[in-house]
Formats: structure tokens, sequence, C-alpha cells
């Protein structure tokens, strides 16, 4: 059996699942809010850029299918959190990114 | 700047910036493709929204209402290049007759259920991801080149949304006939979507001045190059399949057909009819022309009333 992967590497592996419209990762986007590991299961809080974000299910589906590839990880618990979220959280490289596509 | 002139930037892989760059012929075919763009990306906005109506849960709804938001984005996009171009976009848009409206005839027939609008995420987006993205590889008016960035990647999370439901709807065998139904008469649909066979087509100032990269028959290749794979690894029959010798596709029926607008149906019993009689049929418009333009004029009306008052 794998150990259990660290907070950090959970926060790696989200670094590497994009939205699904424009190519600039979650992380980056500042919408990763929490991240535990306990007993096999990945807990991830996840904050949305807005209540009537169109791509909720896809997100969460790209979330628990990458966490899911992780050695030592056998559920994902995602947990939606209604905390605020704005331009002002997306990183520099997520900023960079977001120009890159035309929309920053 | 005359014809050859700007054949000759175009050439050395300028792009056009303007009008100052640019012939009479070119803007007009510039205009042109721009209304069609504009129009398509438009009208799917009211046939959505209608389609919308038939979401299983509010998420989906909230993302169909996502999907609208972005294609009225890029309907904004098409129509603010021509206003920049000194058209009057207010007429165009607001005071057109419906049966002028540029857009493909698909969207002129209505859709009904949930499985035609997840299938139209999944085939008429992926028309519009492959025009699109034609133009944006090809496109040498630099404006268009650089606003179709965002568009690319927007129409990307809409083939992904369409893919996602037909890939799930396909696993039940509940909706799986009521998906199928759904693709036989859009599949179809969608290969005339790319309109006139090489042949046949007129408007060669589109590939000559580097408006769009590849031709109608290639476009239609391209989109069947992704479409056919994608409906027989979830099970679904199309009528198209890949000729291995040659690498390219092969329509299974005759092609095109006339359509049973009433019934969703291609009249496969007739046999192919010609392209003059499609042309006709896209002419007169679809049952849901007037409707979905009358949506989209409804509050421009009740403005100019209010303010004639």
């Amino acid at each position: 059996m794998s150990a259990a992967p660290t907070p950090e590497e959970l926060r790696g592996a989200l670094a590497e699942v994009l939205d699904p419209e424009y190519p600039v990762s979650l992380v980056d986007l500042g919408l990763v809010r929490g991240l535990a590991v306990e007993a096999r299961t990945a807990r991830v809080q996840i904050a949305f850029c807005s209540l009537g974000c169109p791509c909720t299910e896809l997100i969460r589906e790209d979330v628990e299918e990458r966490l899911l590839r992780l050695p030592g990880v056998e559920r994902v618990e995602i947990e939606e959190v209604f905390e605020r979220w704005s331009r002002t959280d997306i990183t520099p490289r997520g900023l960079a990114a977001l120009r890159r596509a035309g929309v920053a | 700047m005359d014809d050859a002139e700007l054949l000759e930037r175009i050439r050395q892989g300028r792009l056009v910036e303007g009008p100052e760059h640019a012939s009479e012929r070119y803007l007009e075919g510039l205009k042109r493709t721009l209304v069609v763009s504009g129009d398509t990306e438009l009208i799917s906005a009211p046939a959505y929204l209608r389609a919308a109506q038939h979401a299983p849960r509010m998420q989906s709804y909230i993302s169909v209402v996502g999907i609208i938001q972005d294609e009225l984005g890029h309907a904004h996009i098409a129509y603010r290049m021509l206003r920049d171009l000194g058209v009057d976009t207010d007429a165009l848009v607001y005071e057109r007759e419906p049966k002028d409206f540029r857009y493909p005839y698909a969207f002129d027939v209505p859709l009904d259920s949930w499985y035609e609008m997840v299938v139209a995420n999944g085939f008429y987006d992926r028309a519009g991801f492959v025009l699109l993205g034609d133009i944006y590889r090809h496109t040498s008016y630099g404006p268009w080149k650089r606003a179709l960035v965002k568009v690319d990647r927007e129409e990307t999370f809409h083939l992904r949304h369409g893919e996602r439901w037909m890939r799930t709807l396909a696993q039940d065998p509940e909706h799986k006939p009521k998906l199928q139904a759904a693709v036989d008469w859009m599949f179809v649909m969608t290969l005339e979507w790319f309109g006139l066979p090489d042949d046949l087509k007129r408007h060669t100032e589109q590939l000559g001045f580097g408006l769009k990269g590849m031709s109608n028959d290639e476009l239609r290749q391209e989109w069947m190059s992704t479409a056919v794979p994608f409906c027989e690894s979830i099970g679904i029959d199309v009528p198209a399949h890949l000729d291995e010798a040659t690498g390219r596709y092969v329509i299974d029926i005759p092609f095109p057909l006339e359509f049973d607008e009433g019934e969703k149906r291609w009249l496969l019993e007739e046999g192919a009819i010609g392209w003059d009689r499609v042309l006709a049929r896209w002419k007169r418009r679809g049952p849901a022309n007037e409707e979905f333009v009358a949506q989209l004029q409804a509050g421009y009306r009740d403005l100019q009333a209010g303010l004639a008052a």
C-alpha cells in the first residue's frame, strides 16, 4: 500500500487540472480553499467563481478523476464552499495565462 | 488598395488590420463572412434557451445558460467588427427581416428535448469549433484572429458539455434510443451545415483572400474526423465511416436529402436531391425562424415604442 499523499501533493495534482474553458489551473484561479487527507480519503474544499458557474459539474469530475490517480487516494470528497472569489484571488501566473487567452 | 496589392500583402503573411489595407471585394467577402458568423452565434441563444427548459437538473440548466452567454459574447465580437467596418449593426440585428438572417438552416429546426440539446452541443458547437478554428488559424483579418483566441476556448467547453451528456445518456438503455433518434436527424443536418460541395461553390474570395483556410468539403471532413469516432466510441450509429484506403470519411447514405420538418426526418426513400433544392429550403427558412428572430428583436421593438410614446 502506498502512503497517503500530503496536502501539498494534492495541490500539485490540482495544479494540473485546468478550468474547463480557459487554459488556467484551478490552483492558479484561486478556487482551491482547503486540502486534507484522512484514511485514504482526499478532502477538497472548492469555491466557484460565481453561483451561476456553468462548469461546476465538470470541475468536480476533473478534480475527482485527477486525485484518484494519486497513489494512496481511494476516495475523494469535494465540498463546495461559498466563499467570496474575485480576480484578486488569481495568481500572477493565472493572470498571464488568461491574458494570453484574451480574457483578462 | 486594389486586389493585386492586397493579394501581395497576404502572400507576405501580413495581416489586414482595417479597410486601409483592403480592397472592396475583400471587404465585401469579410462582411458576408462576419454576418454569417454573428447570426449563427446569435440565433443559437433562443434555440438553446428553448431547449434548456428540458434540463434534468438546475445545474444542467445553468450550464446551458452559461453556454448561451458565451454565444452572445461571440455574436457581439462579429457584430462589433462589422460596426467598425461601417455597418449599421442596430439595423442589421434588430430591423432585419427574419428570412434575411444568414445562419445555418439547422437552427430553424427547434430543439425539443434534452437529447437534442446535448446533441446540438456535440454536433453544432463542434461545427462552430471547426469553422472558427479554421478562421482563427488562417484568416488574414487581424482583428478577427485576435478575438477568436477566447472563442476557441469557450467552444471547447460547449463541446465537452455535449460529449459528456451524450456519453452518459448512451450508457442508459432507457435513454439511448432517444439519443440515437436525435443523432439520426442532427448528424445529417450538420453535414449539410458546411454547405455546397467544392465543385459547386461560389464566393471564392473567402479562400483567395485568406478569409478562411479550408474549403467546405475539407471542413465537412474535419467535422466528421472527430464526430464519427466519438459517436462510435459511445455506441451510437452514424451514417458515415472512415475509408482506411483514402483516409477520408465517406457518407453512407444518399446526400443531400430532402427534410421533413414536422417529423424531423430525412426522406431517405426519395434518394439524393440536388443542392438547388437544399438552397431553396434554406432560402424559405425553417419552422422556428420567425419565432427566434422575433424573440431577439422584442426588447429593441419595445424600447423603440417606448421612446416614440
